[in-house]
């Protein structure tokens, strides 16, 4: 009984992730965009669109939040893994890695933008994505122990 | 092991319990003043709400319920296990949990009228909630 209780409460924290991820992106999409012009301009500003540029303060107001949050959506669903089969496996530490560095990346790579490395738009991207595979994969290894186990 | 799950058992009760006033006060609590929050009123010179606050509100919201009810769920779960209707409450509050950020979503972006599906949706996870950690409570420190 607590076991069949305990995996229904993980299978509705499963549907809330994805509600996270999915959020998360449309607000992404919405508030800096997903293209490489489209992330300059959010942090760097358009003169002749009046849009100015953020600071290093207002990036930090943003993600200061996020770095807390990611550490611990991170931590909550992977600690799930280590009730699956696999657990201790070479798969299990390379999702650990991917996550916390892309979501690293992710919350820092505007910095790198500001300081005027316009090549870290294309990192803001590519980690955003990279985290985001990664959380999906590992739900579905959680729903699939769930399903079969 | 009794303290720290009290201590968490009341700071979840409260947690529950402001978020009801908080909510009264920001979003409202009545189909009238969730819309006009949404939707904002032309005759009372009142904005709408921007589409990126409204996606960052959501965005918090989701983060703040899986959180709290994961937590709830697990001491939920570990205190009543023995009891029939415990799947049954945790599959309910988890479904409106669910429903009261999408309907939301539904109602921002396609009709008002999810807003009174949003409004009964979290009514409903907020009493169950609550119920979930009296229950709790109770069992931890008076049922034998």
């Amino acid at each position: 009984m607590p076991n069949s209780a305990y995996k229904v409460a993980i299978n509705y924290f499963i549907l809330f992730s994805l509600l996270l991820l999915a959020s998360g992106a449309l607000l992404f999409a919405d508030k800096i965009g997903f293209s490489y012009h489209s992330i300059l301009t959010y942090y760097l500003g358009n003169e002749a669109a009046f849009e100015s540029p953020k600071t290093y303060e207002g990036v930090l107001k943003i993600i200061l939040p996020h770095i807390f949050a990611f550490g611990l959506f991170v931590m909550v669903i992977l600690h799930f893994v280590i009730f699956t089969q696999k657990r201790n496996t070479k798969e299990f530490t390379a999702l650990i890695y991917l996550a916390f560095l892309s979501a690293f990346f992710e919350l820092f790579s505007p910095f790198m933008i500001l300081e005027g490395f316009e090549f870290f738009a294309y990192v803001k991207i590519f980690s955003f994505f990279l985290f985001e595979g990664t959380i999906l994969y590992t739900l579905f290894i959680l729903f699939k122990s769930i399903l079969y186990n | 092991m009794k303290p720290l799950l009290n201590g968490l058992l009341l700071f979840i009760f409260l947690y529950l319990l402001f978020d009801v006033f908080v909510k009264s006060h920001t979003m409202g609590l009545s189909i009238k003043t969730v819309s006009t929050t949404l939707f904002g009123n032309a005759d009372e010179f009142l904005d709408p709400m921007n589409k990126s606050v409204f996606l960052e509100f959501v965005h918090m919201q989701i983060f703040f319920l899986m959180m709290i009810l994961l937590t709830l769920s697990a001491v939920f779960v570990r205190l009543l296990h023995q009891k029939r209707n415990t799947i049954l409450v945790l599959n309910i509050v988890m479904l409106f949990a669910l429903l009261s950020p999408i309907t939301l979503v539904a109602a921002y972006f396609y009709s008002t009228e999810f807003v009174g599906i949003y409004l009964f949706a979290f009514f409903t996870w907020h009493t169950l909630a609550l119920y979930m950690t009296l229950a709790s409570l109770w069992e931890l420190n008076i049922a034998k």
